[in-house]
């Protein structure tokens, strides 16, 4: 239904003859929204939803650092940051004081799926490079978006756990809270993985917030039912922090745990000594949209969707990031490191 | 009731609006100064796309202060308006390009949000249970009903008719005036004229005949009908629905009618305050944009003018010679 829309849209938008070669020749080279007029040093936007949170903070920490490099080059003037405090209308609002100052680029985090769809498009018709990435608007009006899988963290993690269980073994899964979609599509993720292990039984499965003291509550009480656990396969950072501080509260001993990035599961990892695998949300998403965003007003074909491979940490490298964990906050995520070489190779990757 | 005309009505008219003038005086220079400002950092305001535009960030937040200050010039207090703009949009997005058209989705948005507020006011006056109480409780219901109809961010509005009243036409603004133009004819109707009464002194304005309770649960029902036309227009201004989106505008509606000078006790204040209010809310955000200000300077910021807004009418409302 979207694609015939979109043709639809594209008929309307060919009323003259010369329009429609017009974007015939442009598709060719330049990525969408861009149509050649502007020129470096750009001013880019970043319209973020909510500014507190610690994994926002250092998402913003890469865009900065990103910025500072492209300033080096010449290529940026100037970055411009907005905080809709979480409220989806402000952060439209946002947006289109970002158009009325004709920034050359808008980065953003959405607070709605739908919401922004409109403002965007209005963005994208003036020439501006929108790079949306994490929260994704339903929209094609935009320049590219970056994400990475969450259907794949869920079925490599649930991959994982099963291999290093070797097929059998009774588990608990902890999931983030019910009804959102990063939620609801990690778990989906693990379920082809899952029927194909019979040997593998869910004993019992939780709902929290990404958070560790909620986790640890709920696994806690699991515990006294289940006397014994084989494996944990958590699809969270902070909550295979809290399903390890339950563990040890009881005198258990460690079982292979699956988690995310989070610095302290991953430092109760190592002191613990567990065996385990994380993947990552990588905070370098928004440094990544900053260079997608400079490339492709420099001209560059770039893929209306980037996947972003997920980084993987295992029993082998989680010291590596752990040596840079003085990096990090204390309630932060250690991500993995990131260049402009790497970009490249994803955007390479992507088309 | 005849009270509206007579020359003893006409004498005390505007000495009357003047002294509510009052209070609010100081709002309404700095809302001018802000929009000043804000159309000197962005001449292109002083456009019709420039007007249009900003018009339509503002709407939503000025039908719903309207629809909180309404509530509390009764004595009331809403906490379900969030949920009740988030409901209109669903409704909308969910209803227009269905079966029954735009037409058929206006008319049940319309109809859902006068028979939310009815039996809210229905409850809260009839019952006398706090508003406050019952308005958060309203607020899960509504909140859920979202939910339920659509689930996650969805739903289509047709375009044309987000065109219409979001497009590059300063519809928003002529609808923002209509409104309030509405709510004047309102005042002068009987329900409207025990409104401020029932508010104010709810004892001796029954004694003196006035209806008080249906005046309340009225101002109810078309408190609830505001809040669904902002969700509406949140649905047409976005194509689509969420049905979390209006969940900022319960706190945003207190914090505009409150800076608009209407008190939580009942019976003062005015709807010019709330809407300037609104309008402050709105253009401030504009404006520490154009200025520059980082987000952290911009929490402070916000704080700052919103205490200086509340307190110059005091400042100068001492020093005055009234």
């Amino acid at each position: 239904m979207l694609k015939s829309s979109l043709k639809a849209a594209t008929g309307a938008a060919c009323i003259g003859l010369f329009a429609c070669m017009g974007l015939a020749s442009q598709a060719q080279a330049a990525a969408n929204c861009i149509d050649g007029k502007r020129q470096p040093p750009y001013t880019l936007g970043w319209a973020n939803i909510y500014s507190v949170p610690t994994w926002m903070k250092q998402t913003e920490g890469t865009i900065a650092d990103e910025v500072e490099k492209l300033k080096a080059a010449g290529l940026v003037d100037e970055l411009v940051i907005t905080d809709a405090q979480g409220d989806a209308n402000v952060q439209i609002q946002q947006i289109q004081s970002m158009i009325d100052a004709d920034v050359d680029a808008i980065l953003l985090i959405a607070g709605s799926s739908t919401a922004p769809a409109r403002v965007l498009e209005d963005a994208c018709s003036k020439g501006i490079a929108v790079i949306n990435f994490d929260s994704l608007v339903d929209t094609d009006k935009v320049t590219a978006k970056i994400n990475t899988d969450s259907n794949k963290w869920g079925d490599s993690a649930a991959r994982w756990l099963i291999d290093k269980l070797g097929g059998e073994g009774k588990i608990l899964v902890l999931n983030g809270p019910a009804g959102i979609s990063v939620s609801d599509d990690r778990r989906a993720g693990a379920n082809a993985a899952l029927a194909e292990n019979p040997g593998i039984e869910i004993l019992a499965e939780t709902n929290t917030a990404y958070n560790v003291a909620p986790a640890q509550e709920a696994v806690t009480s699991l515990l006294f039912a289940h006397p014994e656990i084989d494996g944990i396969l958590s699809l969270g950072g902070a909550l295979s922090a809290g399903a390890i501080l339950a563990m040890d509260k009881q005198g258990r001993d460690m079982v292979p745990m699956t988690g995310e990035n989070a610095r302290q599961f991953l430092e109760l990892w190592k002191e613990k000594g567990l065996s385990s695998w994380a993947t990552m949300q990588p905070n370098w998403l928004g440094a990544f949209a900053a260079y997608i965003a400079v490339k492709a007003l420099q001209g560059e074909d770039i893929p209306a969707f980037v996947e972003v491979p997920l980084p993987i940490i295992d029993d082998s490298n989680v010291d590596e990031y752990l040596a840079r964990a003085g990096d990090f906050p204390a309630d932060g995520y250690i991500f993995s490191p990131w260049d402009e070489a790497l970009f490249a190779d994803i955007i390479a990757g992507s088309k | 009731m005849s009270v509206t005309s007579g020359p003893a009505s006409r004498r005390l008219y505007w000495p009357a609006q003047m002294q509510r003038n009052r209070g609010v005086r100081g709002l309404f220079v700095v809302v001018a100064l802000f929009v000043a400002l804000y159309a000197y950092l962005f001449p292109g305001l002083l456009t019709v796309g420039g007007v249009s535009k900003f018009a339509q960030s503002w709407f939503p937040l000025a039908l719903v202060s309207m629809s909180q200050a309404l509530l509390m010039l009764t004595g009331g207090i809403s906490l379900s308006i969030g949920a009740t703009v988030s409901l209109g949009a669903v409704i909308a997005a969910t209803t227009m390009t269905g079966p029954l058209g735009v037409v058929g989705g206006l008319a049940v948005v319309m109809i859902a949000g006068l028979a939310i507020g009815a039996i809210t006011g229905v409850i809260v006056v009839r019952l006398r249970l706090p508003a406050i109480v019952v308005t958060l409780a309203a607020s899960f219901i509504i909140g859920g009903a979202a939910l339920l109809i659509l689930p996650r961010p969805g739903g289509a509005i047709p375009t044309w008719f987000s065109d219409l009243l979001a497009g590059n036409t300063p519809a928003a603004l002529i609808l923002l005036i209509v409104t309030a133009l509405l709510w004047k004819v309102y005042l002068a109707t009987p329900l409207g004229l025990s409104l401020y009464a029932a508010g104010e002194n709810p004892v001796g304005a029954y004694r003196g005949g006035v209806p008080v309770d249906i005046a309340r649960i009225a101002a109810y029902a078309i408190s609830g009908l505001l809040a669904v036309g902002a969700g509406l227009f949140v649905a047409a201004q976005t194509g689509s629905g969420d049905p979390v989106i209006g969940t900022a505008f319960t706190l945003n509606s207190i914090a505009a009618a409150v800076l608009g000078g209407v008190g939580f006790l009942g019976g003062r204040g005015t709807m010019r305050g709330a809407i300037a209010g609104s309008l402050l809310l709105s253009v401030m955000i504009n404006v520490m944009f154009f200025l520059g200000f980082p987000p952290v300077a911009q929490y402070v910021a916000q704080g700052l003018i919103i205490i200086g807004a509340v307190a110059l009418p005091e400042i100068t409302g001492r020093r005055g010679p009234r």
